[in-house]
């Protein structure tokens, strides 16, 4: 078996793992004495420790460790937490964070993390170590067996047996040597397993099933296993598989599973059945806290964890453009069945129509993801970022579970990093100031997502200063970017989307976190590139939002289809209003431009054929013409087209690299006469 | 001997052109194209290869000679190169053919009207003279950039 395979898991996991303690020490920096949290840290470190040794990732393994070390001391009272504690511990996730990104990138994951582990160490015995003297010994004899984790359970596994014992099954420690002569011993390792997990589960196996896979034990194996067999059963049916020397199955009690559960007790392998009996009460009662935590733990997940397996992203994509073909033929044959108006051919086609529906939402369903997975990482920036500016400052995080569309949530992050690092570094007063302004002196930034129809908003607003309409304004006067006369007509909403302009920066100094002038206008082009839009609402003195809308999905829309002449376009539903017919006669000019009104307003006229030089249609021939009513945000307009064809589900598809999109043509899709029919961005038409 | 490169040779004008096979994902026979707006004249549009959406861009229109009518003979070579994939409009192709790597002579300043730096060279087979194309350079992005701003 090859590392390899385990190495992608590997990464996914630790990064699940990392990210569970950045989340538990922003919560323990909150409440230092809440040890349930020090408990959760405490086994995430742990976990990783053991993949990143399992892995051969030693420096992981070491710097995980003495952290763990450090933890240990905590949660067993032993060390109270302070902010030299917390802040070494932050760096060590840092430390940490970086080795799982150079193995990503193919590395060894290994770095110098000397001066981290020797502050670790120096919090372990230093002056800290006040009464901790026989613990931080235990730790350090531990320390020399980094990821051997012997017969010890981790907390997870004693939870498991727990529960199992709680619910009335067996559950055994069983010690199984294969004979001297044995030609195939991972091939009766295996049947061992195999025939336990008929009738039950194992739980933890020494050495680990890779080894045993892997033949990489000599004769003697052992496993901790549930099974709903009785003890002598299970002797004789795995007595009975040939080459077995000899199987030792022993029933285990509470008791004892709590005292091998105790970590950092060397345990001796060749007797688990009489397990050390050393520091019994106090290991025991220690051992219990720890399974209710986790027991706790689980129960507050819901009982039992959702069921999911993780899937390559490329198979999704296959899934979805196989899907869209799908589509492609389903429209074909409901043209066909229209046509030949068969009854048994159209009630086939419908069914078809239905099962296919159910299918895209599900097809659907899996490329979305809780933006949870991008708003998970920002308490931990916000934090630092407050601390390197001096500011206090309170993240309130609301609708983490929207979802939204995997291609979107791998783009949005840096976008919405920008935000948030603008609102606290521009938005925020520092504490004085807020002070003076008799503002409480922390600040709040809420990050919130939402649905709304067929989208997705996130917003990031803040209780700070507010954009100044006047510094704004004379700043975008000074760059060029609008005259005096332009501006005094612009509303506070539109002068504050002036600092999405290229190159616009009202920051007075220029700091490390923003004020360069480059961000906002790449936030803004990042977001278009996404399908969404951002606008700002400010009031100066109260503070700033900033609403980012997102297309729910980017792969299949809901789009009219129209006819220009020979040629068919699709325009998005979800930019059009209304449609309606015009007259001639209707469309006034006014200023050279050519208008009509529509609902008491009056809105500017497109010709969607001369836009697009449209080679046999015009409309000006026409006494009456079709028009589509589209907005885009506050601006409306009339874009006037030969005919209407229908309403239809298309698959968005991009126009090929050679050919990027334009501002009017948004991509493509494949009608059911087997023609490329292009979409038109209304947006694009309204300037 | 060099090694031995398997080419698809199509006609273009009155010259004949070779791609290396392995650039060739297929040839296929005129098929509907929908027009984009607002392209250079020799981006003809977009066609349906299977499910998906494929630019396809007049060769001769590309190199600058005259376009003509798409005949019977007239072929869409849909090749891959630098993750683009791209439809050539060619007056033929209906050959492959093995040429020795080492018959590739550097090409002149122009061939046939077109510019030697869209050319890999001209190979010599029997009493045939083959143009081998380069890719990459016939579909580089940034001339059509060039070219649209020539336009506007």
């Amino acid at each position: 078996m090859d590392m390899n395979a385990y190495l992608s898991m590997f990464i996914d996991e630790a990064g699940d793992h990392l990210q569970a303690l950045n989340d538990n020490m922003l919560q323990l920096e909150n409440t230092p004495e809440d040890l349930t949290i020090v408990q959760a840290i405490f086994r995430s470190a742990h976990t990783l420790k053991g993949m990143a040794a399992t892995m051969g990732f030693e420096d992981l393994a070491s710097l995980t460790h003495e952290m763990e070390n450090v933890l240990d001391l905590v949660r067993n009272s032993k060390l109270r937490m302070d902010s030299f504690i917390f802040d070494t511990l932050f760096k060590s996730l840092d430390a940490l964070e970086s080795m799982v990104q150079d193995i990503t990138a193919g590395g060894a994951g290994s770095a110098d993390v000397s001066a981290i582990v020797a502050s670790l160490q120096a919090i372990v015995k230093g002056d800290y170590n006040a009464g901790g003297g026989p613990a931080a010994g235990g730790a350090a004899e531990g320390a020399a067996g980094a990821g051997d984790s012997g017969l010890q359970l981790d907390q997870y596994q004693v939870s498991v047996l727990q529960q199992s014992m709680d619910s009335g099954h067996q559950v055994y420690h069983i010690t199984v040597t294969v004979r001297e002569d044995c030609v195939l011993k991972a091939a009766r390792a295996y049947m061992v397993f195999d025939l336990l997990e008929r009738h039950g589960e194992v739980v933890k196996s020494e050495p680990s099933v890779q080894d045993l896979e892997q033949e990489k034990f000599d004769r003697t194996f052992t496993v901790f296993a549930i099974s709903s067999l009785s003890q002598e059963e299970l002797q004789q049916q795995i007595a009975a598989i040939s080459e077995i020397e000899e199987a030792a199955v022993t029933k285990l009690d509470p008791e004892s599973l709590q005292i091998l559960a105790r970590p950092n007790v060397p345990s001796a392998p060749a007797a688990p059945s009489a397990p050390p009996a050393a520091g019994a009460p106090e290991a025991a009662r220690e051992a219990k806290r720890q399974a209710a935590a986790a027991k706790a733990q689980t129960a507050a997940a819901g009982g039992a964890l959702p069921r999911t397996i993780r899937v390559d992203i490329d198979r999704l994509d296959t899934l979805m453009n196989l899907f869209s073909e799908l589509l492609i033929d389903r429209v074909r044959l409901e043209q066909l069945a229209s046509e030949i108006r068969k009854p048994e051919l159209t009630d086939t086609v419908e069914h078809l129509t239905r099962v296919s529906g159910d299918l895209q939402n599900i097809v659907l369903k899996l490329r979305m993801v809780p933006v949870e997975s991008v708003f998970n990482r920002f308490p931990r920036m916000i934090r630092d970022l407050a601390k390197s500016l001096g500011k206090k400052v309170e993240l309130v995080i609301t609708g983490a579970e929207t979802e939204l569309d995997r291609t979107v949530i791998d783009e949005i992050g840096d976008p919405l990093v920008h935000l948030l690092r603008n609102s606290i570094d521009h938005g925020l007063e520092s504490v004085s100031e807020r002070i003076a302004a008799g503002k409480p002196e922390t600040g709040t930034v809420h990050l919130r997502a939402y649905h709304s129809g067929n989208h997705v908003f996130i917003e990031v607003e803040d209780d700070g200063r507010g954009i100044n309409r006047e510094k704004v304004k004379n700043k975008a006067i000074a760059s060029g970017i609008l005259t005096a006369e332009e501006a005094g007509k612009m509303s506070d909403d539109e002068i504050a989307m002036l600092i999405f302009a290229p190159g616009f920066s009202t920051a007075d100094t220029i700091s490390d976190i923003s004020g360069r002038g480059v961000g906002l206008d790449v936030v803004r082009s990042k977001i278009a590139s996404l399908g969404g839009n951002v606008t700002i609402r400010t009031s100066e003195g109260k503070g700033t939002k900033f609403s980012v809308e997102l297309p729910l999905t980017l792969s299949i829309i809901s789009a009219m289809l129209v006819k220009l002449g020979s040629e068919k376009y699709a325009i998005p539903l979800s930019s059009i209003a209304e449609t309606a017919i015009i007259r001639q006669e209707q469309i006034r000019l006014i200023h050279g431009n050519r208008m009509i009104e529509y609902r008491g307003a009056v809105i500017p006229v497109l010709s969607l054929s001369r836009i697009l030089e449209s080679p046999d249609y015009d409309e000006s021939a026409e006494e009456e013409t079709e028009v589509i009513i589209v907005r885009k945000g506050d601006k409306w307009a009339a874009v006037m087209v030969d005919e209407f064809i229908g309403q239809s589900e298309i698959v968005l598809k991009t126009l090929g690299s050679y050919l990027p999109n334009t501002d009017i043509v948004a991509g493509a899709t494949i009608l059911g006469d087997g023609q490329v029919a292009l979409i038109i961005d209304p947006n694009g038409l309204i300037k | 001997m060099g090694e031995e490169l398997k080419v698809i040779v199509f006609a273009l004008a009155n010259e004949e052109y070779g791609i290396e096979v392995d650039k060739v994902r297929t040839v296929e026979r005129m098929a509907p194209i929908t027009r984009v707006p607002k392209t250079p004249p020799f981006v003809k549009g977009v066609m349906n290869l299977r499910g998906v959406v494929v630019p396809v861009i007049d060769l001769k229109g590309r190199f600058g000679l005259k376009e003509t009518e798409p005949t019977e003979q007239s072929r869409i070579i849909v090749v891959a190169v630098n993750d683009m994939e791209v439809g050539f409009i060619v007056d033929a192709a209906n050959d492959v053919t093995d040429i020795d790597e080492d018959a590739i002579d550097q090409p002149p300043e122009v061939v046939g009207g077109i510019k030697a730096k869209y050319l890999r060279g001209i190979a010599k087979l029997d009493d045939r003279l083959l143009i081998m194309l380069n890719l990459s350079e016939v579909l580089n992005k940034n001339e059509i950039v060039q070219l649209e701003q020539m336009e506007a």
